[in-house]
């Protein structure tokens, strides 16, 4: 609904079109030709880079964008601007599935195809809601659901998944937000324990060293449904019913999204079910997986294309020698060999005066990111905000220089999807703005005094595959022929890569970890008692900049907080009463709705609208290892409020 | 600590403890924690650790501190 019908905004009246200066945030915009915006933009860049060095600028990629827009906007801020603070909206949905799953198989990406769920017995959906956030894949795992697949679903929220018409989850368990990694210990002590793994798989796959300290630790009485029922809620018989189901299918695939990420643990729980995938054999072959949901339409894409600040293209670290001299012959420039900052710490620095520039590629970390007053401080407090969108949004408050985009109907590139397949996107009318977003960029790391003169989204991808193994194959050619490809793509598989790690994982042995689970800070208290968790619908896309501008607007036309009937009645809350929200990092207001969706103690509402202002009250807590928000846990206090909107 | 690094020093202190206390295999902590903050910091979040660990050491772990002499 949202990408196959929703593409009005391309023609909306809101779009911005022609390039905006001003010299002061409190100024009005001036529209000016490309050329003095660029200039503008180049002047500003470059006076802070004198003045204060090149660690005081950096970027952030978009994963709404092709892989040749962010793979320049990454080449610039490394080549032109000369740091490696780059980094992405990515950091925000999923980075722990990048983390935990290079440490655990070797590679930053799911392992199947979607056709993949075609052949799955069980299917184990955890923090994700696929008919609402992926209804196109949704819609092929119901089918498989209907054709009597087990589904096990792990979520605080009774999604539609649960019980919907000819479809109904044999297990659900309902566990209390931040408590992932307890239930997944659970399952996996009870596939342990029961004598329920996949020997011969884990003695010829898996790295027996790392395969006997995971299970002394999963065995540990502590780690057993009836130790952690307390913690997580769930029933222990339901998690030891639902271990066995999934252990014993035997086509068991996981399918998560970003309530699998989005906590201070999320790495932890992408490496638990990485260790509940290798234990039960469900690795490397149709039917089986670990799979990963992306956020955007380009998530795995923006990740793969250098986004990351201690990576180049293709997930290879700044510090290796080898790799960082190959970049550097190519791109003619010397490269950092430290890692940059990440979105967070360049805010952190913007706010104690050491980071003054910034160039921020098709999103509104205003409204998506956590603490919005704190990201507002920060913006606030730069010389240079540049801003690359459709339309003006919550970021260019803050903005000096807003260089309009380009619609995906203008885009001509590529874009990587979920399984890793690299799709042609191609213009079906004129870009509106006059210049590729990619040109746009080109042309400001031209002024900065670093030339990058592609002639076309072709010649880019050329050089992206010069310079990346998994890619070697991969060219426009080679698309037009196949009409797409899933990396790798090179010598080795020419076609490209359905199934990963099939006969044997890309870091050689599965590499089991132990996953103790540690209690996020973010905790209920006597102030707040209730625990917000945060979600998307059908109709809407991400924070909704483009969706909002289109008809589906008519299915929500605001951002509702649904809230447990005893919680309401506790609070003399009605249906339909305008609330207010209050965490520890701030407050807004929202109508309330009661709803038997969630259990007594949680809240639930989207982001989609900016004026819900439901950034305002998450919280500054993040992944241990990424840094990833954790949007899913706030604690929060609901009370009736006499106003609306705060 | 002024007002305006607050921001900084707390998120990094809080960063730090936060890996201690949660790197999953839970053997040779401080190896791991410098092995993270080498693959992940900058320079200068690691300086400005280095200079909380010695005004304020009661802040950090014991992990933290074995892993900053290490790198």
């Amino acid at each position: 609904m949202k990408g196959r019908f929703a593409w009005g905004y391309a023609q909306h009246q809101d779009r911005i079109t022609t390039p905006l200066i001003r010299d002061s945030i409190d100024d009005e915009w001036r529209p000016v030709e490309w050329d003095e915006a660029i200039s503008f933009a180049a002047d500003r860049l470059n006076a802070i880079k004198s003045e204060h060095g090149v660690d005081a600028i950096g970027g952030i990629t978009s994963s709404r964008c092709t892989n040749e827009e962010v793979y320049v906007v990454q080449k610039m801020v490394r080549a032109a601007f000369g740091t490696n603070n780059i980094d992405t909206c990515a950091r925000v949905c999923h980075s722990p599935t990048g983390y935990g799953l290079k440490q655990t198989f070797g590679t930053s990406a799911g392992t199947q195809d979607f056709a993949s769920v075609e052949q799955s017995d069980a299917i184990m959906v955890i923090g994700a809601n696929p008919t609402d956030a992926h209804p196109v894949f949704g819609s092929r795992m119901k089918r498989r659901l209907r054709e009597g697949a087990d589904l096990i679903v792990i979520d605080p929220r009774s999604i539609d998944l649960v019980r919907s018409p000819h479809i109904q989850a044999e297990h659900h368990l309902q566990l209390m937000p931040g408590t992932n990694v307890a239930v997944l210990n659970a399952i996996s002590h009870v596939v342990a324990t029961e004598g329920l793994m996949d020997d011969d798989f884990v003695y010829e796959r898996c790295n027996k060293t790392s395969f006997k300290a995971w299970l002394d630790f999963i065995s540990l009485p502590e780690n057993s449904p009836e130790a952690l029922a307390e913690i997580t809620g769930v029933d222990a018989e339901a998690v030891r019913a639902a271990a066995r189901a999934f252990a014993t299918a035997g086509n068991g695939a996981i399918y998560y999204g970003l309530g699998v990420t989005e906590h201070s643990q999320g790495s932890t729980m992408v490496m638990a079910m990485a260790n509940l995938a290798m234990a039960t054999g469900n690795i490397g072959r149709l039917g089986v997986g670990v799979n990963p949901l992306r956020g955007q339409n380009n998530v795995q894409g923006s990740c793969d294309m250098g986004s990351f600040p201690h990576e180049f293209v293709g997930y290879r670290h700044v510090s290796d020698d080898t790799v960082r001299e190959q970049f550097s012959s190519v791109w003619g420039v010397t490269l950092r060999e430290e890692p940059g900052m990440r979105i967070p710490n360049m805010l952190d620095s913007a706010i104690s005066g050491e980071f003054k520039g910034i160039y921020i590629q098709g999103e509104d970390i205003a409204q998506s990111d956590p603490n919005t007053n704190h990201v507002a401080e920060a913006l606030k407090a730069m010389e240079c905000v540049i801003v690359q969108d459709l339309f003006l949004n919550e970021t260019s408050h803050f903005a000096h220089v807003f260089l309009p985009g380009t619609s995906f109907l203008e885009k001509d590139g590529t874009f990587t999807n979920a399984e890793r397949r690299i799709n042609r996107v191609r213009p079906v009318m004129t870009s509106r703005t006059g210049l590729s977003e990619w040109e746009a960029t080109c042309a400001l790391s031209e002024a900065m005094g670093y030339p990058m003169p592609y002639e076309s989204a072709s010649e880019i991808m050329d050089e992206i595959a010069e310079l990346t193994p998994t890619f070697a194959g991969v060219s426009f050619d080679l698309l037009d022929k196949l009409g797409s490809v899933q990396w790798p793509c090179n010598e080795q598989a020419p076609t490209g890569t359905p199934i990963m790690h099939k006969d044997a994982f890309v870091r050689g042995e599965g590499q089991f970890m132990t996953t103790p689970y540690v209690p996020t800070d973010e905790r209920s208290t006597r102030k707040f008692p209730l625990l917000l968790t945060t979600g998307r619908i059908l109709s809407q896309y991400n924070v909704g900049a483009q969706t909002r501008r289109t008809d589906n607007v008519v299915w929500h036309a605001e951002d509702v907080l649904d809230i447990h009937e005893a919680d309401a009645e506790a609070r003399g809350v009605k249906d339909g009463d305008w609330i207010e929200i209050a965490s520890r990092a701030g407050q807004t207001r929202m109508r309330a709705r009661i709803s038997d969706d969630i259990p007594a103690g949680v809240v639930y509402t989207t982001f989609h609208h900016p004026v819900s202002g439901t950034n305002v009250i998450t919280t500054d807590n993040s992944d241990w290892a990424t840094n990833c928000p954790e949007y899913k846990v706030t604690a929060v206090e609901i009370r009736p409020s006499s106003e609306q909107r705060a | 600590m002024s007002t305006a690094g607050d921001y900084k020093q707390q998120h990094l202190i809080k960063m730090a403890n936060q890996i201690a206390s949660s790197i999953p295999t839970r053997e040779d902590i401080p190896g791991q924690i410098s092995a993270h903050m080498r693959q992940f910091w900058t320079t200068e979040m690691l300086k400005t650790l280095r200079e909380i660990a010695a005004e304020t050491p009661d802040i950090l772990s014991e992990d933290v501190h074995s892993a900053l002499q290490s790198l």
